[in-house]
C-alpha cells in the first residue's frame, strides 16, 4: 500500500514581511496505483506540492506520508522525473540509470539484468552507451523516466516532465507513459500545465487555486475513461476525440478558468 | 584551415628569428653584450649541454625544476582541490576556513620566498613550499567557485537516487565542478612555474633558476636565452600535458555531434 497523504499542509516561504504563503490547508490522498494529475494556474504551489513529497521541502504545518510513513528526507522509494531531465552529463545512459541501484548495494548481475530489461522498457537498447547531450531532448527524458522506474520505487513523482518537449515528441511519450502505467502500475503524482494531458493520463484531476494554492476541486477521470472503454484507442487524437474526454476537458478547462480569471 | 594558419605561424617565427641573426651576426647593430646573437646562443647550448654549466648539464638542471615543479603542483592540487571542494560543499566549513583564506590571499606567493628560504634553506623543501602556496590558491578557489555553480537539480537529483556522501562528493560534486577545476589548475601551473623560477634566481644550488643567476653574475648573454628557451620549453611541455589530461578527464563534455536518431 504506497498511497500519498497530505495532512493539513500549509507551506510558506521566507519570514516576516516577504513570507510568502504557498499552500493552504492542503488535504488530499493520493490512493496506491493512483495515477493523479495536478493542474493549475501559474504560481499556486504544484511544485511544492511535488517537492514535498520528494523530501526536497519541508511542511510548515500538517504532514506529509508516503505509505503510512511520514516524509523527512529524499529517497529512492520516492523517484523524481524532472522537467529539464536533470541527467548526470558525465555519466551515460547506463551510468545515469546505474546509480540508483548502486546506491542500494545491489549486485552487479542483478543490476545489469534490470537495467537491460527498463532500457528495454524505454526503448533505449540502441542509446545505452551515449552521453546525454548526444541524446534529443525526448531521449533524454525516457533516460530520466528509466532511472526512476528502474528503481521500483514506491511511488514516482513528474513536475511537467514532458514541459521541455517540442509538441510531437511530447506526444509520443505521453502514449508511452499510458502503455507503461498499464504494464507496471506506480502510484504517480503528475504535475502539469495542459489540461488535455491531465485527462489523458490521470485517473483523477485535482484543480488547485491561486495562491496560496489549495485543492479546488477532484474530477474523476477513471470512471469515465472505463464506462467509455477509452483504452480501445491507441492514439492520443482518436480518444481526444470522444465527446466523453471532451466533456471532462472543458470542465476542467472551466475551472481553471475561474481561477485565472478571478 | 588548420595548415594556413600553421604556416603563418612558422613564417614569422622564421622572420623573427632572420631579423635576430641580421640584427646581431650580420649588422652588428645589437651588441653581442646586451643580447647574444644565434652562434652565441648555439655556442652557449653546445657548452651546457655537452661539458655543463652551474655544476649540471641542461638535461639535468631541466629535470630538476621539472621534479620540483610537478611536486609542488601535485602537493597544491591534492590539497587544495578537496579543499575548494569541502568549502564548496559545506556552508559551515566555508565560514571556518575562508577568514583564514582570505588574509593569506593577497600576499603575493613570491613574498614567501625569504620566508621559506629561512626555514628550509636553499634545497629542494624550500621550492616545494613556495610552488604549493602559489598554485594552492587557484586550485582553492576554482574548485570552490565549481561546486557552487552546480546546478541544484543534478544536487536534488543526486540525493533522491540515494547517493551517500563519499559518492556524492567523487561522482556527482567533482565531476560538475571538474571544467572549473581544470582552469583552475592550469593557474596554478602557470603560477609554479613562475615562483619556482624566482625561488631558483633568489637562492637554489641547481636548477634553470640557477643557471639564469649563475649566468647573469658571469655576464653571459647567451647562456641566458638558452636558460630562458629551456624554462619556456618546459612550461609548453607542462602545460600540454595537463591539456591532454584535461581532455581526458573531460571527454564527456566536448561537443561531440550527436547520431542521428
Ligand atoms: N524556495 C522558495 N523560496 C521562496 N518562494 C518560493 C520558493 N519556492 C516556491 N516559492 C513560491 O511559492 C509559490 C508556489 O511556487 P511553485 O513553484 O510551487 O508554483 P507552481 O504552481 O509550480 O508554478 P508553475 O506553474 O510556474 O510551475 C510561488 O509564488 C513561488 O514564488
Ligand atoms: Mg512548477
Amino acid at each position: 500500500m504506497a498511497s500519498i497523504r497530505f495532512d493539513k499542509v500549509q507551506k510558506y516561504f521566507g519570514r516576516g514581511e516577504k513570507r510568502t504563503h504557498a499552500l493552504a490547508n492542503i488535504d488530499l490522498e493520493i490512493r496506491d496505483r493512483e495515477f493523479l494529475a495536478i493542474v493549475g494556474p501559474s504560481g499556486c504551489g504544484k511544485t511544492t506540492c511535488l517537492r514535498l513529497v520528494a523530501g526536497f521541502e519541508a511542511a510548515s504545518e500538517g504532514a506529509v506520508s508516503v505509505a503510512g510513513k511520514r516524509v523527512t528526507e529524499p529517497g529512492p522509494d520516492r523517484a523524481v522525473v524532472f522537467q529539464q531531465f536533470a541527467l548526470f552529463p558525465w555519466k551515460t545512459a547506463r551510468g545515469n540509470i546505474d546509480l540508483g541501484l548502486r546506491n542500494k548495494r545491489m549486485g552487479g548481475e542483478e543490476r545489469a539484468k534490470r537495467i537491460a530489461d527498463v532500457l528495454k522498457l524505454m526503448n533505449l537498447d540502441s542509446h545505452a552507451d551515449a552521453f546525454p547531450h548526444q541524446l534529443s531532448g525526448g531521449m533524454q527524458q525516457r533516460v530520466a523516466i528509466a532511472r526512476a522506474y528502474v528503481l521500483d520505487p514506491e511511488v514516482l513523482l513528474m513536475d511537467e516532465p514532458f514541459g521541455a518537449l517540442d509538441a510531437q515528441t511530447r506526444v509520443v511519450m505521453q502514449e508511452e507513459l499510458v502503455r507503461l502505467a498499464r504494464v507496471r502500475p506506480r502510484t504517480v503524482l503528475f504535475i502539469t500545465h495542459a489540461v488535455e494531458e491531465a485527462v489523458y493520463l490521470a485517473d483523477r484531476v485535482a484543480v488547485m487555486t491561486r495562491r496560496p494554492g489549495t485543492i479546488k476541486e477532484i474530477v474523476d477521470v477513471k470512471s469515465m475513461r472505463e464506462a467509455e472503454d477509452w483504452n480501445r484507442f491507441e492514439r492520443i487524437e482518436d480518444v481526444m476525440d470522444l465527446d466523453s474526454f471532451v466533456h471532462l476537458r472543458t470542465r476542467i478547462w472551466k475551472s481553471l478558468r475561474e481561477e485565472k480569471d478571478s | 584551415m588548420a595548415w594556413r594558419r600553421q604556416l603563418v605561424g612558422l613564417s614569422t617565427i622564421i622572420t623573427v628569428a632572420l631579423a635576430w641573426y641580421l640584427a646581431t651576426s650580420v649588422t652588428g647593430f645589437i651588441s653581442g653584450g646586451r643580447f647574444p646573437s644565434p652562434v652565441d646562443t648555439w655556442a652557449a647550448f653546445r657548452q651546457i649541454s655537452g661539458r655543463g654549466y652551474a655544476d649540471g648539464t641542461l638535461l639535468a638542471h631541466a629535470l630538476h625544476s621539472l621534479r620540483l615543479v610537478a611536486m609542488g603542483f601535485a602537493v597544491a592540487i591534492a590539497t587544495g582541490v578537496p579543499l575548494g571542494l569541502l568549502m564548496g560543499w559545506s556552508r559551515r566549513a566555508e565560514a571556518l576556513i575562508n577568514p583564514v583564506f582570505l588574509l593569506i590571499r593577497p600576499i603575493p606567493p613570491l613574498a614567501w620566498i625569504p620566508l621559506a628560504i629561512l626555514w628550509l634553506g636553499l634545497g629542494d623543501a624550500a621550492k616545494i613550499m613556495v610552488i604549493w602556496f602559489a598554485a594552492f590558491v587557484p586550485a582553492v578557489i576554482n574548485s570552490f567557485a565549481g561546486v557552487r555553480a552546480v546546478e541544484p537539480a543534478l544536487l536534488e537529483a543526486a540525493r533522491m537516487l540515494g547517493t551517500p556522501p563519499w559518492r556524492f562528493i567523487t561522482e556527482v560534486l567533482a565531476p560538475s565542478a571538474s571544467p572549473m577545476i581544470f582552469t583552475g589548475l592550469r593557474l596554478s601551473l602557470q603560477a609554479s612555474w613562475t615562483t619556482l623560477v624566482a625561488a631558483e634566481l633568489v637562492g637554489a644550488l641547481f636548477g634553470l633558476g640557477r643557471v639564469l643567476n649563475l649566468a647573469q653574475q658571469d655576464i653571459y648573454p647567451g647562456m641566458i636565452l638558452v636558460g630562458m628557451l629551456a624554462v619556456a620549453i618546459c612550461g609548453w611541455l607542462t602545460t600540454g600535458l595537463l591539456a591532454l589530461g584535461e581532455a581526458r578527464a573531460l571527454a564527456w563534455n566536448q561537443g561531440e555531434s550527436r547520431p542521428a536518431s
